[in-house]
């Protein structure tokens, strides 16, 4: 790290960390009550076990771009973060409200509206606490010595994610309406502003770790978040098939989610690219490969999968089916799990100052995590598929078709059995880089810049 | 090639002109809201009906319009699938009714909250959702598999009671129709009298003891009406 306050970043990869495993635990309750085995059913039912594994899934995404955003703005901005004391209070604050709202959720205390279960009286703790981030990144780029498009990108992406968060807020008696807005929330994060906070995330590693001129790589910066904008806003419509609102929907939404992939491929074609020009060899291979791995899984997940089944007469038969938890699950983990496991992979040696990265353990991590992720998605797949033909095509009872798919969920168990052993390679290698340090202030390991 | 700005006009260009389109068909969307979700029949009950949906997270396991979490029936076109007085038993005791399935947590509503979500589930039930959910399009018999033999009975002569195909029809089946998770009728009238039918209908546990079988509330002319029809079913 170039900077002292950079260390903060350390305390939010942590955080990311812990919430994982949590989440971890949480998914498997859910896989194990799919199969039969809900001994937990009296303590947590599936519908807190669901609400907790969800959440954790954004808040520790969100926690993992907190803590990138603390780590690349200073470098970025080549000065010190505005103020260290308030990134503590605001990540201190933010774990607070975390595990006041998992707490809560055991107790049937929440808002009900997928992912968007954290009570009202949260969500203004968690504005307040947003504000406060931004403040800090907006304050050190304010009185930064330099400019860049990668910065800007990433503190758009993080403000217009925060402003989104808003039209979640207003209540609608009307289902249709309430279910409307609530995708402005949950869509045009995940499939918008996000990825604009990818796209800078991205560029950021491509810079440090293929060494191609800044020039270049921030030029296809645009052009990324420019496919991603001009498919996303629109490909909302996706959403709206089926919810009550107006039929023109479906030929919008159809045509939009269907170039929706056009601006993963953008990603993947333009991470891959960089690659291919690099002058040298960065020591960090491990964070190259989540890197890379993060923009071509996130075609796979997010891109195709998601293309698969928003087209309106395919949807029509998909939607509300195991076939979006199959989507589900790749879309999050390649686009953005992998991003943050990137940014963790690339800078825990520059903040510790441990050449960690020469080991196995970082491939072992990688290579288990992502084959497990991928069984995971394909048993969804073939549990899904099998689904939307008994189900949805020929009408049998609900019920009766789950029993049917048991044994695809016990193959999910499997990979996801894979998939923990991945991801404890990961944190144990976190954990064996130590504490920052501050031998560490002002040097980069192996940088190509 | 292109050059930075023009990568940047492309992206401040795109986005501004999209989000426009997307501003104008929200307001276009907004104003047709009323007719398409029928706004004149969210009465009171409705409305007290979403709120108990959400206060206790329904969606974290059943689906609505197709937005949930899939891990029970989507519930769009219940009322009109199952009916009111099904759902009124049903969630006084979920497990009770579906013994040794999924099972669903017992949240104790009063008769009047019962009231109040079968109502919100009634309107959703009618939204103009394009369609959706559509009729399953591939007819069983047309695939190539072993048929359950068809039980012949003279269920058809005799028309069901109201309450039986409120309620029984949900797990037992009669001539093919109706659910799996009792054993079918069609022959049971030679099976059992109509004393032991009517023995156990009123306390299905005092006859045979854990029995998955639930005690369901049934008025006097009810019970009798429902015995003399399975009375009949030889």
């Amino acid at each position: 790290m170039r900077f002292q306050s950079q260390k903060v970043a350390y305390w939010f990869f942590a955080t990311c960390m812990l919430l994982l495993s949590l989440q971890i635990v949480y998914g498997f309750i859910m896989g194990f009550a799919r199969i039969g085995l809900d001994g937990l059913h009296d303590f947590i039912p599936f519908n807190t076990a669901r609400a907790t594994h969800t959440n954790l899934l954004v808040v520790w995404l969100l926690t993992g771009f907190m803590g990138a955003a603390y780590y690349i703005i200073p470098e970025e901005s080549d000065r010190e973060l505005y103020s260290v004391k308030l990134a503590y209070i605001q990540l201190l604050s933010w774990v607070v409200v975390g595990v006041i709202a998992i707490i809560g959720f055991h107790f049937n205390w929440w808002e009900g509206r997928k992912f968007l279960e954290i009570p009202r009286p949260l969500d203004y703790l968690v504005v307040v606490n947003v504000l406060t981030f931004l403040f800090n990144i907006a304050m050190t780029i304010w009185q930064a010595k330099k400019r860049s498009t990668t910065q800007l990108v990433l503190f758009f992406g993080l403000l217009c994610a925060a402003l989104l968060y808003l039209p979640g807020m207003i209540y609608f008696d009307n289902q249709t309406l309430d279910s409307y807005f609530r995708w402005w929330v949950v869509h045009l994060w995940v499939e918008g502003v996000w990825e604009l906070i990818m796209g800078g995330i991205l560029a950021f590693l491509l810079i440090k770790l293929t060494g191609v001129d800044r020039e270049v790589i921030e030029k296809w910066l645009y052009v990324v978040v420019g496919l991603t904008f001009l498919s996303g806003i629109l490909g909302t419509g996706h959403h709206y098939y089926w919810i009550g609102t107006p039929k023109y929907w479906l030929m919008i939404g159809g045509i939009f989610s269907a170039l929706e992939p056009l601006a993963f491929l953008g990603m993947a074609i333009w991470a891959l690219n960089m690659y291919r020009k690099k002058g040298k060899n960065h020591p960090n291979k491990i964070a190259l490969y989540w890197t890379l791995g993060s923009a071509m899984m996130s075609f796979i997940g997010a891109g195709f999968l998601g293309f698969a089944h928003t087209w309106p007469s395919v949807n029509q038969w998909t939607h509300g089916t195991l076939i979006t938890a199959m989507h589900g699950h790749l879309a999050f983990w390649g686009a953005y799990a992998m991003l943050v496991l990137a940014v963790i992979s690339y800078a825990m040696p520059n903040l510790t100052g441990r050449k960690l990265f020469t080991g196995m353990s970082g491939y072992l991590a990688f290579w288990a995590s992502n084959i497990g992720m991928l069984g995971m998605t394909g048993a969804l797949a073939v549990a899904g598929i099998t689904q939307v033909y008994l189900e949805r095509k020929l009408g049998m009872d609900f019920l009766v078709v789950q029993k049917e798919i048991i044994f695809h969920f016990i193959g999910m168990l499997l990979a996801a059995t894979l998939f923990t052993v991945g991801i404890a390679y990961f944190i144990v290698d976190f954990i064996r880089h130590g504490l920052p340090s501050n031998e560490a202030v002002g040097k980069n390991l192996g940088d190509l810049d | 090639m292109l050059s930075k700005s023009q990568a940047r006009a492309f992206f401040l260009g795109g986005t501004f002109l999209f989000s426009a389109i997307f501003v104008f068909l929200t307001v276009d969307t907004v104003r047709q809201n009323d007719t398409r979700t029928n706004v004149q029949n969210m009465t009171e009950d409705v409305l007290k009906g979403k709120e108990i949906w959400e206060k206790n997270n329904c969606m974290g396991c059943h689906t609505l319009l197709g937005e949930g979490a899939y891990y029970a029936p989507d519930l769009t076109k219940v009322v009109e699938r199952r009916g009111a007085t099904w759902i009124d038993v049903f969630l006084d005791d979920p497990q009770a009714m579906f013994p040794g399935e999924r099972k669903m947590v017992k949240y104790n509503f009063t008769k009047e909250e019962k009231v109040q979500v079968i109502a919100f589930l009634d309107w959703v039930g009618k939204i103009n959702a394009n369609g959706w959910p559509p009729k399953p399009n591939i007819p069983i018999d047309s695939i190539a598999t072993p048929q359950i033999p068809q039980v012949k009975s003279n269920a058809v002569v005799l028309s069901q009671p109201e309450k039986f195909s409120q309620l029984c029809i949900a797990c037992h089946a009669v001539g093919g129709k109706g659910g799996n998770v009792g054993p079918a009728l069609d022959h049971v009238g030679s099976k059992f009298d109509s004393d032991y039918l009517n023995r156990w209908l009123s306390d299905p546990q005092a006859i045979k003891p854990g029995t998955n079988m639930p005690k369901l509330p049934l008025t006097d002319p009810e019970r009798k009406d429902i015995v003399t029809y399975l009375s009949a079913l030889k």
